[in-house]
């Protein structure tokens, strides 16, 4: 064996007694073993496993810390849901809302196929979401209602609630004043506590404080779908509002007593044939300048 | 491929384990390797530390090359390659010695003279050298720590040899 195997052997301490003997007649032999005894004076720094980690372990918080690992992920993501579901549930929850201007109608279809007229500068809400358990619409004017059959049916308007089954019924509420007609079905009409019952054809109306008495339509539609306002013994105070709701014009009277009360009807196509059919049968006469309107004795 | 038992190393048993039979070997391999300026002790408590904190991502078979890569890692974060010397524990002496002041004079140039022949050792040369003849640990050994072959090592530790005699003993 050379010199060299010989050397490596004894590197990796793997010497056996033969090759002892001859690694011993090697000339290098004492400078090998007096380079080996003085090396180990290089050895490192005494390591004690036991004491050092027990200086570790306190620095080792408890599983914990993994446990930590997914919960902050998790924190995130519950944080990026509940906002979402928040903005969800605060949307679905807002209710829809439709305004018709001066001079404008809409149509609008509610979730189970009913249909609303919406006369001329009304505001109708419902919520979608909640449409099939609560079927409830807010309005703030005039409209009129084909209402599917099915369950309850709610108009809630500031001066009183119309309640029905099914049924084609219109609404009017405007400042004082307080109508509601009935065309088919029964229509139930809370006001100040007090519920009344409509037949069709029937009219409960609330006009300034005073309940008037039912009275009998034939129309199977309001009127004012055909684009005509019809009165009977209104105030014409009341008449001056709707002129001014379906056209777009302000309006002063001037030394008129405007409690007086008119029947008739106005169309909504023109604007001086509206005039005159309000004006004439009252004797009265009408100035017009621009927008705005003055109605004046005759 | 079986698949091993465990693929994480959380429980502090096992880690406790896994400690008990690393961490002697890692810092001596950071000791030998960059010297004892920057702790080796502190840092291989560093990399255990890290190991633990990683726990869940690491299987037990993986931990070992964790630590000795995370904890060369943080060495070599902090130092910019110093020249690493090694200190030279002398024995206690014995306060009457029979030896002659010549003698000792010798033995000290001679230390010295190993001192610097260590230092001019590659990194790698070192480290699988003193491992081997201060440590006592076999080829086979020092190859699993390392992650290199048992024939690297020997070339390694018969390198450092030749130089070392080279530098000392002029063959």
């Amino acid at each position: 064996m050379n010199r060299e195997e010989l050397i490596k052997k004894w590197l990796d301490n793997n010497l056996n007694t033969e090759e002892q003997k001859a690694f011993k007649l090697l000339e290098d032999y004492n400078n090998l073993t007096k380079m080996d005894a003085s090396l180990k004076g290089f050895k490192a720094p005494k390591f004690s496993v036991e004491k050092s980690y027990r200086t570790l372990k306190p620095q080792l918080k408890p599983e914990q810390s993994s446990s930590k690992k997914w919960l902050k992920p998790l924190l995130r993501i519950a944080a990026v849901v509940a906002i979402a579901l928040s903005v969800y549930i605060y949307t679905s929850n807002l209710d829809t809302e439709i305004n018709t201007f001066v001079a404008e109608q809409n149509t609008i279809a509610l979730p189970d196929n009913s249909t609303v007229e919406l006369n001329a500068n009304s505001s109708l809400s419902f919520n979608e979401n909640s449409w099939a358990d609560n079927r409830e619409v807010k309005l703030n004017g005039e409209a009129f209602f084909k209402v599917a059959k099915g369950q309850q049916f709610d108009v809630i308007t500031s001066s009183g609630t119309v309640t029905v089954l099914g049924t084609q019924f219109n609404v009017k509420e405007r400042e004082s004043y307080f109508e509601v007609t009935c065309y088919e079905g029964l229509v139930g009409v809370t006001h100040n506590n007090k519920t009344i019952t409509l037949k069709p054809g029937q009219t409960f109306a609330f006009i300034d404080g005073k309940l008037l008495a039912n009275e009998k339509e034939n129309a199977v539609q309001p009127n004012w779908l055909h684009g005509e306002s019809s009165f009977k013994s209104v105030a014409l105070k009341h008449v001056i509002t709707e002129i001014k709701n379906q056209y777009n014009v302000s309006i002063n009277v001037e030394d008129i007593d405007t409690s007086r009360l008119f029947t008739g009807s106005f169309t909504h196509n023109n604007l001086d044939l509206a005039l005159k059919s309000v004006t004439i049968p009252l004797n009265l006469s009408y100035s017009k300048s621009g927008q705005s309107i003055l109605l004046k004795r005759e | 491929m079986s698949k091993p038992l465990q693929d994480h190393i959380c429980e502090s048993q096992l880690f406790e384990r896994l400690y008990k039979r690393h961490s002697k070997n890692l810092h001596d391999f950071l000791y030998y390797k960059f010297g004892d300026h920057l702790n080796p002790q502190d840092q291989v408590q560093e990399a255990f530390i890290k190991l633990w904190q990683n726990c869940s991502k690491i299987s037990p078979d993986k931990a070992k090359s964790y630590l000795f890569t995370t904890a060369n890692n943080l060495m070599l974060n902090v130092i910019a390659h110093k020249k690493v010397v090694l200190k030279h524990h002398l024995e206690p002496q014995k306060t009457t010695t029979n030896e002659t002041p010549e003698f000792v004079l010798q033995e000290k140039e001679y230390h010295i003279k190993l001192q610097n022949a260590i230092s001019n050792l590659t990194e790698a040369q070192r480290v699988a050298f003193l491992m081997n003849r201060v440590e006592g640990k076999r080829f086979k050994e020092i190859a699993e720590l390392l992650d290199i072959s048992v024939k690297g090592v020997e070339k390694r530790i018969y390198g450092a040899l030749k130089k070392l005699r080279k530098e000392i003993d002029g063959i």
